[in-house]
């Protein structure tokens, strides 16, 4: 029985980066730093603020314009970034897709990739050899999976990355502007996938910039903009509310 | 350093991945592959034969043994440090990608290198017999300094691997310490060779200790003294705690330099 506690829950979360304009990279640079007395940097909040909670077996779509704080949010819920105030809470595994193939090697062939992938997601070898084959399967790779992957065709590369990401089982999936992988046909199958996924009560979390995805595959729908959280709330209001961010934009463009 | 000790168990598998796939690279596309963990060091060895043995002739017999027995441990600890110098910042697209324990990256380059040292004390154990010197039973006492040696050096490379990330001079600087580092330490030449006035500089040289171990038990078929294994491991700790500590305090922070 799913428990009530919501799988992921974000208090009060911000980001703070120190935008530094000239980095002292080098001790050389420290130096003349320390001597002409002088350091230029801002703090740049990505996100503001930002505080929700994400029920079991929900799918939810995060929205916004470029440079809002979308990918920077998805990264604190990874856990890549600690941010700098608030808590976040995150219940169940979560397979990361930020970024497909991040941890793909190019001299290493698809199978050896595949090993050190979910090795990385945090995965046990047994784990990975026995969903090896469902993998391959997956991603139609077929007698190049023991070539090295810079021989890859890239939508070869995303598929396999797609493939590893979606048949390791996460309890949580969480996907950046990703379902642009593949040919027609295999988005018909990573959509097929994904909603056998929701069906089976996983949560999900959703960026990107396809309305008709958010629409179509999205319980509910968080718009964020300059970092702060705008709406929260049913996908078609977060979406109509996303165009009239737009609008001025594109006048101002005209 | 119990955080250590469970991250690396938890971690155990892709510690293992990433060190394989280290030499694996190092050996891709090469015809022999792996087989050249075990020829370069014993072209190496041949090398340093044929020289000292004819060309420049020291007054130790069996010279060449005399040198490989630290040299080889000395290149494992110097490749392990060049390597891991760098490994957060080439991983850095990982790091920023993936939640993953940043310790898990100077660990492989260690891993990675612990292997290449085990395969080259093949040739070395071959070498011995061909010029005729003793096997010493001693040999079976050299897995205490090699878990010495590894300790050390994981801390050493905790410790350069965090501050390259805040300023890449750290590699390059590295590259000077150890070069010096290799000329103030006995291993081309004998304990005996420094002036007894300077003996007490030596005994400041945490590697000697360290490093001891693999001479008397491979060349002399000695076992070092209780205090000398006591002060080994007291060197491989301290480096290890001040190493992992610093690198535990800035290890969340990797994630905005790399």
């Amino acid at each position: 029985m799913p428990s009530t506690d919501p799988v992921i829950r974000l208090e009060n979360v911000t980001q703070r980066f120190r935008v530094i304009h000239e980095r002292p990279d080098t001790v050389r640079e420290l130096f003349s730093k320390l001597f002409r007395n002088r350091s230029s940097y801002h703090d740049f909040e990505a996100v503001k603020n930002v505080s929700f909670d994400v029920p079991h077996g929900q799918a939810v779509g995060i929205i916004g314009r470029n440079g809002s704080g979308k990918s920077t949010l998805l990264k604190i819920i990874a856990g890549v970034y600690r941010p700098s105030k608030g808590t976040v809470t995150v219940n169940g595994t979560l397979a990361p897709l930020i970024e497909l193939g991040a941890g793909f090697h190019h001299e290493l062939t698809g199978r050896e990739n595949i090993l050190l992938n979910g090795l990385l997601m945090g995965y046990s070898k047994r784990d990975m050899m026995e969903r090896q084959q469902a993998i391959i399967d997956f991603a139609e790779i077929g007698e190049f999976i023991d070539a090295p992957v810079k021989q890859y065709s890239s939508g070869m590369y995303m598929r396999l990355a797609f493939a590893v990401a979606i048949e390791v089982d996460p309890q949580i999936l969480v996907l950046d502007e990703i379902l642009a992988v593949g040919d027609m046909g295999f988005q018909q199958k990573c959509f097929e996938r994904i909603r056998r996924f929701r069906e089976s009560g996983k949560t999900i979390l959703l960026v990107t910039h396809n309305m008709a995805d958010v629409h179509e595959h999205c319980d509910r729908a968080i718009l964020i903009d300059h970092g702060s959280l705008i709406v929260d709330g049913h996908a078609d209001e977060a979406i109509a509310m996303y165009k009239t961010l737009l609008t001025p934009e594109v006048v101002a463009a005209h | 350093m119990t955080q250590l000790i469970h991250d690396s168990y938890r971690y155990r598998e892709l510690i293992w991945a990433l060190a394989i796939k280290e030499l694996k690279i190092r050996y891709k596309r090469s015809v022999l592959g792996f087989m050249w963990a075990l020829l370069n060091p014993a072209f190496m060895m041949l090398v340093l034969t044929l020289v000292f043995s004819t060309i420049m002739r020291f007054n130790i017999p069996h010279y060449a043994i005399f040198l490989l027995s630290v040299l080889l441990p000395w290149t494992f600890f110097s490749q392990s440090l060049s390597y891991a110098v760098e490994s957060i910042v080439t991983n850095g697209d990982l790091i920023k990608k993936v939640a993953i324990p940043k310790m898990v990256f100077p660990m492989a380059a260690v891993v990675s290198n612990i292997i290449n040292l085990l395969l080259s004390l093949i040739p070395l154990a071959l070498l011995v017999p061909l010029l005729r010197h003793p096997f010493y039973w001693t040999w079976f006492y050299l897995p205490v300094p090699l878990l010495a040696l590894a300790i050390f050096t994981l801390g050493m490379t905790f410790f350069f691997a965090a501050a390259n990330v805040y300023y890449r001079d750290v590699s390059h600087i590295l590259q000077v310490v150890l070069s010096a580092w290799f000329y103030l330490t006995p291993i081309i030449y004998p304990l005996d060779a420094i002036p007894a006035r300077y003996q007490w500089l030596l005994k400041l040289n945490p590697i000697i200790y360290v490093i001891n171990g693999f001479r008397l038990s491979v060349y002399y078929g000695q076992l070092p003294k209780a205090p000398s294994i006591l002060a080994s491991f007291a060197c491989a700790f301290i480096s290890l705690f001040i190493g992992f500590s610093i690198f535990r305090k800035y290890q969340n922070n990797f994630v905005f330099y790399v």
